[in-house]
């Protein structure tokens, strides 16, 4: 009987402790990034020099969220990939060149690495060309953050909307949302757990006050109710989650038990 | 990609994202449950069973002695 009360406490403890975690810690633990989808569209019979590559090509993506599939249709004249999300065209006409930044780049790689080590969240400030409104926004992004208790935890960095290096992501941002392509207007992405993306704040939307709804949304004790319905999209991306960091956001909170909100 | 977009005028009208509005209206917090006033057979429920059984226990106490009665 001693073993069952046991067991009883044991589990409790881990459940309560389940409820406590933070919104940020629990999807980085937790969630698995939603798999995007490359086929390879083609007429004729796929020869073994293509069936070498798409070999290296799924050793290339097997910690990546993404899936390779074929497909034969009679009226593809050039063999070509389309990148689809959620039954979704995010991309066609995509050669082999292209396959290799399609899930890998150094910004990404830089997101991954700040949310491997322990921070809330990234927040991403894709600028939209013209200068007047990017530095505005930024401005107020940099303000309200460095204003904000969880100043130390959360990275902000900012993404050319014309860097080339980075078009690949400039593209899978903009696809979070089905018009965001329409809208030419800094946007902040929040970028948390195994590279999730918010909704972004845009234009006037990128407000102190926003920003700290954005940062309480990071902080909240995870709730079943995001855990059921995760906001944002996942980012195709070719990296290890295994073993992060300890939250940082954790000391803050130990540190300043007001902070603490249900 | 799950945020509903409808259609509008300007920048100024487009919704906000779920997430936003969630946490501004403390919506993304732990709800109580929300507790509902719900129809309650069980006495009809009690009183039927319990005469199905009487029924029952009668039909065949009866069989029974008539059964007994004929023997001897």
């Amino acid at each position: 009987m001693k073993r069952i009360y046991f067991k009883i406490i044991i589990i409790g403890a881990l459940l309560s402790m389940a409820c406590t975690t933070k919104v940020s810690e629990w999807v980085l633990l937790n969630s698995v990034p939603d798999t995007y989808l490359l086929v390879y569209f083609h007429k004729n019979e796929i020869s073994e020099t293509i069936k070498k590559q798409h070999s290296e090509i799924e050793n290339q993506f097997q910690t990546a969220n993404i899936l390779l599939k074929t497909m034969q249709r009679d009226e593809v004249e050039k063999p070509y990939y389309a990148l689809y999300f959620n039954n979704r065209l995010i991309k066609e006409n995509i050669d082999e060149n292209q396959l290799e930044n399609l899930t890998f780049s150094p910004l990404r790689e830089t997101v991954a690495n700040e949310l491997m080590n322990g921070k809330l969240c990234v927040m991403l400030y894709l600028k939209c060309g013209i200068p007047e409104k990017d530095e505005k926004g930024l401005e107020v992004v940099k303000n309200s953050v460095a204003a904000s208790p969880y100043a130390d935890v959360i990275t902000v960095l900012e993404l050319d909307r014309k860097n080339m290096e980075e078009s690949q992501l400039v593209s899978l941002l903009l696809n979070v949302e089905d018009d965001l392509k329409e809208i030419n207007e800094p946007m902040l992405f929040g970028v948390f757990g195994k590279f999730r993306a918010l909704e972004p704040l845009l234009a006037k939307g990128i407000s102190q006050e926003n920003i700290n709804l954005m940062i309480g949304f990071f902080t909240a004790d995870c709730s079943c109710i995001i855990k059921d319905d995760l906001p944002g999209s996942s980012i195709l991306y070719n990296g290890v989650w295994e073993n992060p960091q300890t939250a940082l956001v954790n000391k803050i909170l130990d540190a300043n038990p007001n902070l603490e909100h249900h | 990609m799950k945020q509903d977009t409808i259609g509008y005028d300007s920048l100024e009208v487009r919704p906000l994202p779920k997430w936003l509005t969630d946490q501004r209206d403390g919506l993304n917090t732990w709800q109580p449950q929300k507790l509902e006033m719900k129809e309650d057979h069980s006495l009809q429920i009690s009183l039927i069973s319990t005469g199905i059984v009487i029924l029952i226990t009668v039909v065949i106490l009866t069989i029974y002695f008539l059964r007994k009665n004929k023997k001897v």
